[in-house]
């Protein structure tokens, strides 16, 4: 008998033993809201694609109190998925600069700074575009 | 010099078949180790305990045991950092032969599978063989590993399923496909390239946060993911 | 539960990884600006949305482009960390789990691109 067939196996409580744990599953988690706004959107298309009546009626459904507060948390959940995200992509591809391995930290700034310029321009052309 | 109260997880199987919490209060001071506690223990209190140790010193790693529920080398462990209760426990996720004793068989099988040593037909043992210190740091961070088994004690994936070959196996791996003197990784990455090789991790990271040599073999597993795309691609296209 | 090892080589696995990853790019970089104009916004009223607007941004390539970085690739993400998080939490077969997520993600992405081209042809 192989040696690993005694062992019984793994909870499917394991990750609450440890802090470590409960904030990977929390990282794992993060899709869970985003797969909400991602369902909205299609609704939000398929909507426009039916007529006047039917996006209007998807916009009072996304200014609705509960649909408001997913989508507040998938933006939560966003901006701590890429917090995790931006810090794993230097380990995971390291980048070298004339032999010299880039800082971590340069990395992470770099895609923090991605971040905000999308938000910036995508402000600018939706809201200046609004009128 | 004080006294300090550690349990430790024991587990006689002449003598029963579930393992038991037994209490010892030892003397410490500001230099104990926890291995210090434990020769204590075994030469002073109880003869019976059985754990593993040799070198004291963070590189034979052999002393790998789960300090409050995480994976650390007694060595290198100091009771001073712990003011309250200390749990010892054997390593997680491997079968355990005797108190504080595991069996590392399967860990060890993992090892050898992706040949973690120089593969290189061609070379003449009587020329040295040559390295530049850049080509030397490709691969540095990874050649520090001393095969503790803390990251598999770590992974909740090889928890899972132990024939994922794990973190240290896998940062081997990478440290050898990385080497300029090294001519193996075609032999290499179709163990790598396996559901159980780097795609079982999903990149918790314990495995880098417990290693005592500061590997960051979560870093080189995923690493490993970018060679195994690129191999996997590559094999499709020559069909 | 876990799936029976092999020395099987998992070709699968770097089309899966290299969608999750593309996708975990989109999901942080352009997906939090999309949620504030979208989702917290237009609905709360404070740049207005009429469908004549959202039509014409949406129905075009740029509205391709959006679909495909704010809704498909992120939903690939999804998928591989909803398939781990079964794995890790013991839930069903890898296996059946495979099929079940990416398959679902596939199916939204064809629909909701096929939405953005139907709009286009009108």
């Amino acid at each position: 008998m192989h040696p690993h067939e005694r062992l019984p196996p793994l909870p499917r409580t394991w990750w609450l033993k440890h802090r470590y744990f409960i904030v990977y599953m929390l990282r794992e988690a993060t899709v869970l809201p985003l797969l909400f706004f991602a369902v909205c959107l299609l609704a939000g298309l398929i909507a426009l694609l039916r007529g006047e009546a039917s996006w209007m009626n998807w916009l009072a459904f996304m200014g609705s109190a509960p649909v408001l507060l997913i989508n507040g948390l998938a933006l939560a959940a966003s901006l701590y998925h890429a917090w995790t995200f931006f810090q794993l992509f230097p380990r995971v591809m390291p980048l070298r600069i004339a032999g010299h391995p880039l800082p971590h930290q340069a990395v992470v700034a770099a895609q923090w700074a991605g971040v905000a310029v999308v938000t910036l321009i995508s402000l600018w052309l939706f809201v200046g575009g609004a009128r | 010099m004080s006294t300090k109260s550690i349990r430790i997880k024991r587990y006689l199987p002449e003598q029963a078949d579930e393992a038991f919490w037994q209490r010892y209060e030892v003397p410490v001071d500001d230099s104990t180790s926890l291995l210090d506690a434990l020769n204590l223990v075994k030469e002073e209190l109880d003869s019976s305990l059985s754990y593993r140790w040799s070198c004291r010193m963070a590189i034979c790693g052999s002393c790998g045991v789960m300090v409050n529920g995480i994976p650390k080398l007694g060595c290198k462990t100091f009771l001073r950092d712990y003011p309250d209760e200390v749990r010892i426990e054997p390593l997680a996720h491997f079968p355990v032969q005797r108190d504080l004793v595991v069996d590392m068989e399967i860990f060890l099988q993992h090892l050898a599978a992706v040949k973690p040593w120089l593969i290189d037909e061609a070379s003449n043992a009587a020329e040295p063989n040559r390295q530049t210190p850049a080509q030397l740091a490709r691969y540095k961070q990874f050649a520090n590993c001393i095969n503790c088994g803390l990251c598999y004690s770590a992974c909740p994936q090889f928890g899972l399923n132990p024939e994922f070959l794990g973190p240290a196996a896998i940062a081997l791996a990478h440290r050898y496909n990385l080497d300029s003197r090294d001519h193996g990784k075609a032999q290499r990455m179709p163990e790598l390239n396996r559901h159980e090789g780097v795609w079982s991790c999903t990149f918790v990271g314990f495995c880098s946060e417990v290693c005592p040599k500061h590997v960051d073999p979560a870093a080189a597993v995923n690493q490993g993911k970018v060679e195994s795309a690129k191999h996997t691609l590559i094999a499709l296209f020559r069909g | 539960m876990s799936d029976k090892p092999s020395r099987r080589q998992a070709f699968d696995e770097p089309l899966w990884w290299g969608l999750f990853s593309a996708g975990g790019v989109c999901f942080a970089v352009f997906v939090p600006a999309a949620i504030l104009c979208l989702a917290l916004l237009a609905p709360l009223g404070v740049v207005p949305l009429d469908a004549e607007r959202a039509r014409s941004m949406l129905f075009g390539l740029p509205g391709l482009l959006f679909v495909g970085a704010v809704v498909c690739l992120p939903l690939f993400h999804a998928a591989h960390r909803i398939r781990h998080g079964c794995f890790d939490l013991r839930l069903g077969r890898d296996g059946r789990n495979k099929w079940l997520t990416y398959g679902s993600a596939a199916l939204l992405s064809a629909a909701a691109l096929t939405g953005v081209l139907i709009g286009m042809l009108r």
